[in-house]
């Protein structure tokens, strides 16, 4: 108790002296943690947004398609049912948009929105009677056809009728996952217009939404709810949703736990700098509490408590400051609390950790304060009195020889810049690698910008039209099949395109591409997925069919985590290849399929349906958001570990520079002095941290590829010129924040070097 | 407090070359007693004083406080002990930088286990006895020498220690400063304070019941100091200078 007070007494007293400082610690450690915390819940959210839309819409948990109304006081009356949606009348259509014919349900909703599973509008306005001809929305359905406020929608029923209605909102739903991944899209109708467009009720179903107390217990209750209903169509939970919802995040969970705990690191070497530097100025008084009666342990404890409480208050904010910026991007409710709870405690450990060693050498302090804390000296290098000898400005040979008197600290100081210079070349590495998905997607094996199915044409008259157009360069048919695989109770998909004379141009990351009848290439994602290795057989059985191949290469797959498996279309029967089920357009260079697209549309009379080949790089853009935010996080984490340094330089040299002065050095020499000592350090962290983080991002991108079944091979470095940029701020910064107090120190007049002992 | 020593050596071999700093210091101060050890730089006094508060460890030989033996205490036990019963004075003053004058000395009091009340008691009576009140709040950085030294004092003595180990406390004050400590020093004395003080300053020293004096580590001379008796002067006393 009584030390617990004395120590209470001294560390009150420490943080009234240096509240600057205190803060700048308490900042970084909540900057980093509230970037990752943010990080994370914009990567569930990007990857995963089923749980905020479900928030925003309170939606229900399970969705009931019947062929009449249903009875909903019956499936109210469920044991864990709170509440209902509809029954809403929901009509199957066809909307026709520009050429492209979508399936659509239209859905009848009042004019006021219901309670539950309701629709949250983005864009425009909810249904309004007053406008009988409105139509909104689902977003991803709206954004799919192009569809703007205001523009009309084409609709024709099963029964052949056409009617046209008008984009009065965009909303967002939890009903069902995202088209195309899901069809048919929705869309939202008034009752009356509903009505309208489809009279006949035996041509429409009826929805119902439940929302449950309890999550976990969807199952049972939709299995109760099916038990008491006559006509089912079809019964969905959140469950479908959800998965249909998610985006491959493999890659995305990679980066984001790589910088993680990249940031994390860096931010234990802030805080361990920081309470490392701010040890080393306290050894005297250290040494005074333990001639007072601390013991070793207690000033360890202390230092802990102190240090280890900033980090815990900065761990405390940056929670708070993710959360509310969660919630207030996001909405309530969005963020997950298990990755909270993750990075809680996985920053306590580490602020702990980063703390614990400089408590203990504080422990070890002799408890003599007469013992100087000035740094060990020596004297003047061989290479340093050379250096002098001929002449190099002595600032910069004095600056040098200062940067490395404390070797632990100098270390740490370009380390703890190392770090984060390596996570951004890292990032700068993966910002390059997406540039090169969308300038070369032959590379990550979409040569074919454009895929084209055949509609209503004939195969003659399809491939006529293609030859004709002057954008493309080469048509490669194609036909994909399901094929059993030998002891997976699931079926790989085998893609059929080029002929083994005229292959489609893979890129081969290993072997080599197909070039006859009987050889295959297969993706990482199938060589993992059946065990085998290129060389070796492979049986596979398409609609009964026995197919044997060998796999002699291994290409770069984006496509079903990789596990697809491609052969030319002669080594198919003829039977699952003719016709072929589509046609692959390798574009003539500079052509954009966005404007080739249209004009085949226009060409063929809309009669073809063609698709636009979706880039994985487009998908993943929510990365490079959080590239821009944790290098901003991780400059700010060098940055405390630079000033750290400065203020334990100074601290170091503050009776050097009277010394310094004495014999002859202008204040414009002190100064430079000391920014070398501060800048050498800087330059040196900053370029072993670029050299670091440009040997591994590579692999580290080919690794991640290769476990997520596209296949190594993707990973480019990162573009010349934006890491030279990178070092160059760097490097600027650091000596333009080195400057400052430097020239303070040089300015002042500096007191004779004995009144150390009396501070 | 009795303080004895018995043999002591302390043997520095930091830089691979071993210094007899001290070799075999007999010394035993009685309760009360005010001692003063005296010697040239480099003679091993502070180096004395350190190992007899455990701030320094002893090559060989023993101490004993209070007819315990304490030269085989562990670090920590060595700091409980400085707790309760020994008060340290530097040359350089070594208060807490951060700490007000007012903490600085409550903060010995508290760790001795004292309610945080009693300490401030104890600390206002110090500081009223030492003339500091009105400093209490202020910083050491803006105390002058001779004031800082009265704090360190008063910090010392906030734990109502039993012994008093003093390293050189005037070395760094002028005269005027030193004639204040001094005298501080010497009232604490007549109130029963036992009192091992270092210097190197002979008019210091006399102040002292008795004075040791180093050289090279070892004792060459201990003797006691006559107390002049008050006002008049006779012959007698005159004879009994020696």
């Amino acid at each position: 108790m009584s030390v617990v007070r004395a120590g209470g007494r001294f560390i009150r007293s420490d943080l009234r002296a240096r509240p600057a400082q205190a803060l700048l610690t308490v900042l970084s450690v909540a900057g980093i943690v509230a970037a990752l915390l943010t990080g994370a819940t914009l990567l569930e959210e990007g990857t995963n947004p089923w749980r905020s839309l479900f928030a925003q819409t309170d939606g229900a948990h399970i969705w009931i398609h019947t062929t009449d109304p249903p009875d909903v006081a019956r499936l109210r009356e469920l044991d864990g049912v709170v509440r209902s949606a509809g029954p809403y009348r929901s009509a199957p259509v066809t909307v026709v948009q520009d050429g492209k014919k979508a399936p659509a349900a239209l859905r009848a909703l009042p004019a006021a929105l219901p309670e539950v599973a309701h629709p949250v509008v983005r864009e425009g306005a909810w249904l309004s009677s007053a406008q009988p001809d409105g139509v909104v929305v689902e977003q991803s359905f709206a954004r799919a056809l192009g569809l703007r406020l205001g523009a009309p929608l084409t609709v024709n029923t099963l029964g052949g009728a056409r009617r046209v209605l008008y984009v009065r909102g965009v909303a967002d739903s939890a009903e069902q996952g995202f088209y195309p991944e899901w069809t048919p899209g929705l869309a939202w109708v008034l009752p009356g217009t509903l009505d309208q467009v489809e009279p006949k009720h035996g041509l429409s179903e009826w929805v119902t939404g439940l929302r449950l107390a309890d999550a976990d217990a969807t199952q049972v209750i939709s299995q109760r709810a099916v038990v008491r209903l006559s006509r089912l169509e079809r019964v969905y939970t959140w469950r479908e949703v959800r998965a249909a919802m998610e985006l491959d995040n493999r890659l995305l969970g990679t980066l984001l736990a790589l910088f993680g705990v990249a940031g994390l690191v860096a931010a234990a070497l802030a805080l361990a700098n920081a309470a490392g530097g701010r040890v080393l100025g306290q050894l005297r008084d250290l040494a005074t509490l333990k001639s007072l009666g601390f013991t070793r342990h207690q000033i360890a404890a202390l230092l802990v408590v102190e240090h280890g409480a900033l980090g815990l208050l900065g761990i405390g904010l940056g929670l708070s400051a993710g959360w509310a910026a969660c919630v207030w991007v996001l909405g309530a409710t969005s963020a997950a609390p298990l990755p909270v709870l993750a990075i809680a405690v996985g920053a306590a450990l580490v602020v702990l950790a980063a703390v614990g060693l400089p408590a203990w050498r504080g422990g070890r302090t002799p408890p003599i304060p007469a013992a100087p804390g000035a740094p060990p000296r020596g004297h003047l290098s061989r290479l340093a009195r050379l250096a002098l000898l001929v002449r190099l400005p002595p600032a910069l040979v004095l600056g040098t020889r200062d940067a490395f008197t404390r070797p632990v600290p100098a270390f740490l100081t370009a380390f703890g810049l190392a770090v984060p210079m390596m996570m951004i070349t890292i990032g700068l590495g993966v910002w390059s690698t997406l540039d090169n998905f969308l300038k070369h997607p032959e590379q990550v094996g979409q040569s074919a910008g454009l895929i084209v199915k055949k509609g209503k044409l004939t195969p003659a008259e399809t491939e006529l039209l293609l030859r004709q157009n002057p954008d493309i360069r080469k048509v490669y048919q194609g036909s994909t099949v399901n094929a059993l695989a030998p002891g997976e109770a699931r079926s790989v998909r085998v893609r059929a395109i080029g002929t083994s004379l005229d292959p489609y141009p893979y890129p081969v990351a290993e072997g080599r591409g197909y070039t006859q009848p009987g050889e295959a290439v297969a993706g990482q994602g199938l060589l993992d997925l059946l065990g085998i290795r290129i060389g070796d057989r492979v049986r596979l059985t398409v609609g009964g069919t026995p197919l044997i191949v060998r796999v002699v290469g291994r290409v770069v797959e984006p496509e079903l985590d990789g596990q697809v498996l491609s052969v030319g279309l002669d080594t198919l029967e003829a039977k699952d290849t003719v016709p072929p089920a589509f046609y692959a357009l390798d574009l003539r260079p500079g052509a954009d399929p966005a404007e080739v697209a249209p004009r085949l549309l226009a060409a063929s009379g809309e009669a073809l349906d063609v698709q636009r080949v979706i880039n994985p790089a487009e998908r993943l853009g929510v990365i490079r958001m959080i590239i821009v935010g944790l290098i901003v996080v991780l400059a700010l984490i060098a940055l405390a570990n630079l000033l750290t340094a400065i203020a334990l330089g100074l601290r170091d040299h503050a009776s050097d520079l009277a010394v310094l002065k004495a014999m002859g050095l202008t204040p414009r020499q002190v100064t430079a002095t000391l920014v070398t000592a501060t800048g050498l350090l800087v330059i040196l962290g900053v370029l072993a941290g670029t050299a670091a983080g440009a040997l591994v991002v590579t692999w580290l991108i080919d690794l991640q590829g290769h476990t997520s079944g596209v296949g190594a091979g993707i990973g480019r470095p990162p573009a010349v010129p934006a890491v030279v940029a990178a070092v160059l701020t760097a490097v600027g910064a650091a000596l333009a924040v080195a400057l400052i107090p430097a020239r303070r120190a040089a300015r002042a007049s500096v007191p004779a070097a004995g009144t150390r002992l009396t501070g | 407090m009795t303080l004895k020593a018995h043999n002591l050596v302390k043997i520095y071999s930091n830089t691979g070359v071993p210094v007899h700093a001290v070799r075999g210091i007999d010394l035993e101060v009685d309760d009360g007693e005010f001692v003063a050890i005296m010697g040239p730089s480099g003679s091993g006094k502070s180096t004395l004083i350190h190992m007899l508060g455990g701030l320094d460890v002893r090559t060989s030989g023993e101490i004993w406080l209070d007819g315990k033996r304490v030269d085989s205490l562990t670090e920590s036990a060595w700091a409980v002990l400085r707790r309760r019963k020994i008060g340290f004075v530097f040359q350089g003053f070594n208060l807490v930088a951060n700490m007000t004058v007012a903490d600085n000395v409550e903060l010995p009091a508290l760790l001795a286990g004292v309610s945080p009340r009693e300490a401030r008691e104890r600390r206002e009576f110090l500081l009223e006895r030492l003339t500091l009140t009105d400093r209490a709040t202020a910083s050491p950085g803006r105390l002058s020498g001779g004031e800082q030294q009265r704090v360190a004092l008063a910090r010392a003595l906030a734990n109502q220690p039993s012994l008093l180990l003093a390293d050189e406390p005037t070395g760094n004050l002028d005269s005027r400063n030193t004639r204040d400590v001094l005298r501080l020093l010497g009232e604490v004395h007549r109130d029963g304070q036992t009192i091992v003080m270092v210097t190197h300053d002979a008019r210091v020293a006399a102040l002292a019941d008795r004075v040791i004096s180093l050289l090279d580590g070892e004792i060459i001379d201990d003797g006691r100091i006559p107390r002049r008796r008050s006002a008049t002067g006779t012959a007698g006393e005159v004879i009994d200078l020696r």
